[in-house]
């Protein structure tokens, strides 16, 4: 009645395989950690570079430093171009959030929770700002803008901006949105809601982190823009990236450095703040 | 609602008794009542004709397979689906073209649906505040739910923070704090694990005991149905192929359909047929003649079957017992009970579930003779 030999050969065979899969996952783990680490360090290494380098009293770029010292930092804060082009960027890349959020808020919810039928090609619809090449974008853009008298202008600048920061924000709302069950309208408009207060008190209130958060990366988006500037910008519209593009053509400064530094920390620790935010309203 | 409470409980569990009559005596009146409601997306039909009327105070199940029609006619008559034809009457209202918030009804729902942002207390209260209760009436009327729900200690808690019972009792917390007429159920125990199910639906029960809620409860759990219903509609293809209490529905199946899904029966050919007086028929069936219940009323040769039960076959004859004759093909131990399939050469499959104590000395292939005791087997038109 009970198995004698034959599973007893396979429960030892097994028994006798199973350490050397275990030093093949070990060897596996091993190389996908190195992977890692090399990946990382490629990716992280140019970056630790500017940032020590920003901390070099160097007139010219030369590595490692001959003397250490806050002279970039200083220089940054006495010229006054720098804080200029950094007032403008942000002049440019706040409205841009605000707007975006105007734009997308209403977008999500004709995507997810209406029947029309062109709902779908609404969300693809939505990403072709970042799906078209940049370049080929702006040159459209441009003959658009010169018809129509955008060139140059603060506007102009802010509504190019918007092309890049809504499918952005697209992505990350649509993400949280889709995880909000239409049940929850449903649930409130059953016990006396109506649909508008359904949605502004249940789905618009739960959406909310990821609001901030879209809005956060398509504030960094727009700072960040750096080709549609020099399509678009006219004389004297210097946005931050633009100038450090224009200082590198006119010669190394070392002072990029510095401005390098501080634009690197400031966007992750938004990033940081926006993927925070996320995670909050996914839970 | 409190007068109507006493009156309402009695009601119910008169009709949960396994007497014949369903009615007890003084009908309730009916709170919902449907009216040949037709529902269909683009082409295909999802309801078709329903009429359905819900009593005060009762536990009416809609009991069907997926895609029998069961959720949208709850969808229908929360106000989520807007009928292609037909009408809702609420206490005579017509609501069929009111939005879900004017409608007055609660839902439970299967995935509790809990607002992830607010407290319980939040959660149980929001009705109230929509409909501008005030502040002191609101937190009395949120405090009796949760002690109602076993609740208490929990107001500040997020429903993140609950188990998965707590929050389903949330989820009725919501639905039942603001009174409403009638309080629908979809699904509401398909997310639970099999132990908390039945604990809750004994919650379930003891709610629509105490409260005397009107409660139409969605469900294709056959099981769950009959423990919770004081009638149940079974629903097949976006129509209600039978209604009725659930012992009538399980002792006298309107159809084959409703026997073989619900009272889940063999369904046996049968030779002739006479129908005799009092519902009652002379059937021939696999070698035996037997007068059985009916509740056809078709005296052509075709288009009816012989529903028997699984639990009704036994191996001791009885006299006007109908007999089965065949050869085990198949036995399946479920501890107390075993299920035995036997071959029959003229019936077919036919499936009986029997004390494993009566199985002893059976053994695959081997000749048997089972029988139905005379009153077990129902004469049932075909579907």
């Amino acid at each position: 009645m009970f198995a004698r030999t034959p599973p007893d050969t396979t429960a030892g065979v097994a028994a006798r395989r199973q350490p050397r899969a275990l030093l093949g996952d070990r060897f596996t783990a091993a190389a996908s950690a190195a992977a890692v680490a090399a990946t990382t360090f490629a990716l992280l290494a140019p970056a630790v570079l500017v940032a020590v380098l920003s901390f070099s009293n160097d007139s010219f770029f030369d590595f490692p430093p001959h003397a250490w010292g806050l002279r970039q930092y200083r220089t940054l804060l006495e010229d006054p171009r720098w804080g200029s082009a950094l007032w403008l960027s942000a002049r440019i890349a706040l409205p841009v959030a605000v707007l975006s959020a105007l734009v997308v808020v209403p977008t999500l919810f004709t995507i997810h929770r209406s029947r029309l039928p062109w709902r779908g090609v609404l969300q693809v619809g939505g990403l072709t700002g970042i799906i078209i090449p940049i370049s080929a974008y702006a040159v459209a853009m441009y003959g658009v803008f010169a018809q129509i008298g955008l060139l140059g202008t603060y506007w102009g600048l802010v509504l190019a901006n918007l092309t890049l920061a809504v499918p952005v924000m697209l992505l990350v709302t649509s993400a949280a949105m889709s995880r909000i069950p239409v049940e929850l309208e449903l649930a409130a408009m059953v016990a006396g809601a109506s649909r508008v207060q359904a949605w502004l008190a249940i789905t618009l209130r739960l959406l909310a982190p990821a609001i901030l958060a879209g809005g956060v990366l398509a504030f960094v988006t727009s700072l960040d823009e750096a080709v549609f500037i020099n399509f678009l910008g006219g004389p004297g519209q210097e946005t931050l990236p633009k100038a450090i593009l224009d200082s590198v053509r006119y010669g190394l400064d070392p002072v990029i450095t510095a401005i390098a530094t501080l634009l690197m920390v400031a966007t992750s620790l938004a990033m940081g703040l926006a993927a925070q935010l996320a995670r909050r309203g996914a839970r | 609602m409190s007068d109507s409470r006493t009156a309402g409980a009695l009601g119910a569990s008169a009709s949960r008794e396994p007497a014949m009559s369903t009615e007890p005596s003084g009908a309730p009146e009916t709170v919902l009542d449907i009216q040949a409601l037709s529902k269909s997306y683009g082409e295909t039909p999802a309801l078709e004709e329903v009429s359905l009327d819900v009593r005060q105070g009762e536990l009416l199940t809609l009991l069907g397979p997926s895609g029998s029609g069961k959720t949208t006619l709850l969808k229908v008559i929360a106000g989520f689906e807007a009928p292609t034809s037909g009408r809702v009457l609420l206490r005579g209202r017509d609501i069929s073209r009111l939005s879900p918030a004017r409608r007055g009804v609660g839902m439970v729902f299967q995935h509790y649906a809990l607002f992830p942002h607010m407290t319980v207390a939040q959660n149980v209260g929001y009705g109230l505040k929509l409909r501008r209760v005030g502040r002191a009436e609101r937190e009395r009327r949120v405090g009796e739910m949760l002690e109602l729900l076993r609740l208490e200690g929990l107001e500040g808690r997020y429903p993140r923070q609950l188990s998965g019972g707590q929050q389903q009792r949330v989820a009725l917390g919501r639905a039942l704090a603001y009174d409403p007429e009638v309080i629908l159920m979809d699904e509401p125990l398909g997310a639970l694990d099999r132990a908390l199910r039945i604990e809750m639906e004994e919650q379930i029960r003891g709610l629509h005991r105490d409260l005397g809620a009107t409660i139409v409860y969605v469900t294709h759990d056959q099981r769950e149905a009959l423990a919770l219903s004081d009638r149940i509609a079974i629903m097949r293809a976006g129509r209600v192929a039978s209604v009725g209490a659930p012992e009538q529905l399980y002792t006298r199946p309107a159809d084959s359909f409703v026997a073989g899904f619900f009272a889940n029966a063999n369904l046996l050919p049968v030779v002739e047929h006479e129908l005799l007086a009092e519902g009652h028929a002379r059937v021939r069936c696999g070698g035996s003649e037997i007068r059985c219940p009916t509740t056809t009323t078709s005296v052509a040769g075709d288009g009816v079957v012989l529903a028997v039960r699984r639990r009704s076959l036994r191996r001791a004859a009885s006299p006007g017992a109908l007999r089965i004759a065949g050869v085990v093909a198949e036995m399946l131990l479920f501890g107390d009970e075993q299920e035995i399939s036997l071959q029959s050469p003229v019936l077919g499959r036919v499936v009986a579930m029997m004390d494993s104590r009566d199985c002893a000395g059976l053994a695959l292939g081997m000749e048997v003779e089972l029988f139905a005791p005379a009153g077990e087997a129902v004469l049932v038109p075909v579907a």
